[in-house]
């Protein structure tokens, strides 16, 4: 893709900004117990709503392979997979921190009692499957196989980004309820700048990853042509 | 990967392990059930007794011990906060005055909640009663910069991690390639 480097650079760039707005422009947030790791929320739910794009990514390229046996498909499933746990990692661990400080308590009892955390783990654990799935020799059957554990993302994405509305979960829900309304202006800035920093840099990191894939698989027709 | 097992030991090891003191000892608080309490049953109430602690603080377990005689043999006992949080047990008497006790997860609840109701109800076939008890459910202000640093410090490691692993396997495939750095300056 051309321009790719600068789409990095202004995801960055507009990250630092975000840190800036977060961290200085904004004082500490009001009614929170923890006004201090709020400021994780910029950061914390764009790379979870990331990490649910990342996985619908995995989902129709997975879809796309098993109905046409397209290899740009295998790659940007494949790719995006690894995109979506390194965003998954993001989201978990920082809203780990956030918790620890906001609710209290024991974090293993909380993420198996909550169903938000509970079902976003097991989520996280499936693609990490996949990836470990994938890092053996690739081959057809390794190709289809990965393309159904894949699939399985089609469950697990609305589970666990629906679950916080209907099954027991402290986690609040603010898209597309009356919650949104009220975000704080201030908030909502923020927030948008966030997700558009992390979108950006998640467009980079997916174009070098299938820039990178392309080369592997280059290289490895390139040898098999030579034996 | 090793990467992310470091981070999800800490994260382990970070969980809150502490030590509740179970003895009615340590507890501030008492009541005794009263005549005052009984809803019903021929028998007078006595020898019933709750302690606990009228403080509930988030993130750690809450207990109540009670003490009861035989006059509360096989009954059922009820601890309950409403909105489906509560135990249910049922008395066995073993011939002498019998302790035993009760907890609640410190996950509980997430808020802090002033006068927050207690529903203790006993019922057996000779006798029932009901005591409400007062709570405070308190939550310990969070000393959360580190949480605030360490959740921040995530987001950098991640794309900063991948960024390098992205960067080692391209020079990794350019060797393999024999398009590695002398190579590349002569093309």
């Amino acid at each position: 893709m051309r321009y790719n480097r600068e789409i990095g650079f202004v995801g960055f760039f507009l990250a630092l900004y975000v840190l800036y707005f977060s961290l200085i422009e904004t004082g500490p947030a009001k009614f929170f117990t923890a006004p201090n790791a709020q400021k994780l929320f910029y950061f914390h739910v764009p790379s979870g709503l990331i990490t649910y794009l990342a996985f619908l990514m995995v989902v129709g390229g997975s879809a796309v392979y098993l109905y046409n046996k397209s290899d740009y498909a295998d790659q940007l499933a494949k790719s995006s997979a690894e995109l979506g746990i390194v965003f998954g990692f993001m989201s978990l661990a920082s809203g780990t921190f956030w918790m620890k400080a906001e609710w209290g308590g024991d974090i293993v009892d909380r993420f198996l009692t909550d169903m938000r955390l509970a079902s976003t783990l097991a989520m996280w654990l499936l693609y990490i499957a996949y990836f470990v799935y994938r890092r053996q020799p690739e081959s057809l059957a390794v190709k289809k196989n990965a393309a159904i554990l894949g699939l399985s993302g089609m469950i697990m994405v609305p589970l666990s980004y629906l679950s916080s509305r209907f099954l027991r979960s402290h986690h609040p829900v603010i898209v597309a309820t009356e919650d949104q309304g009220s975000l704080d202006p201030s908030l909502r800035v923020g927030l948008y700048a966030g997700l558009l920093s992390l979108l950006l840099i998640y467009v980079f990191l997916f174009q070098m990853r299938m820039k990178l894939e392309g080369f592997e698989r280059n290289l490895l027709k390139n040898k098999m042509e030579e034996v | 990967m090793r990467f992310f097992s470091i981070i999800i030991v800490f994260l382990l090891l970070a969980t809150s392990v502490s030590a509740e003191c179970r003895d009615k000892d340590c507890m501030p608080n008492e009541r005794f059930v009263t005549e005052a309490d009984k809803n019903g049953g021929s028998i007078i109430v006595s020898d019933f007794e709750i302690y606990y602690d009228n403080v509930f603080e988030i993130g750690t377990t809450w207990f109540v011990i009670f003490e009861y005689s035989s006059s509360h043999s096989n009954g059922s006992l009820e601890f309950n906060f409403g909105k489906n949080l509560m135990k249910n047990l049922t008395l066995q008497y073993d011939g002498d005055i019998a302790t035993d006790s009760v907890s609640f997860s410190g996950t509980s609840f997430t808020n802090e909640e002033p006068h927050k109701k207690l529903f203790v109800n006993f019922s057996s076939e000779k006798l029932s009663w009901s005591v409400e008890l007062d709570i405070f459910v308190n939550k310990p202000p969070a000393e959360d910069m580190i949480y605030l640093w360490g959740g921040m410090t995530v987001f950098w490691l991640g794309i900063g991690g991948y960024v390098v692993y992205l960067s080692n396997k391209f020079r990794e495939l350019g060797d393999k390639s024999g398009l590695g750095n002398g190579d590349r300056k002569k093309n």
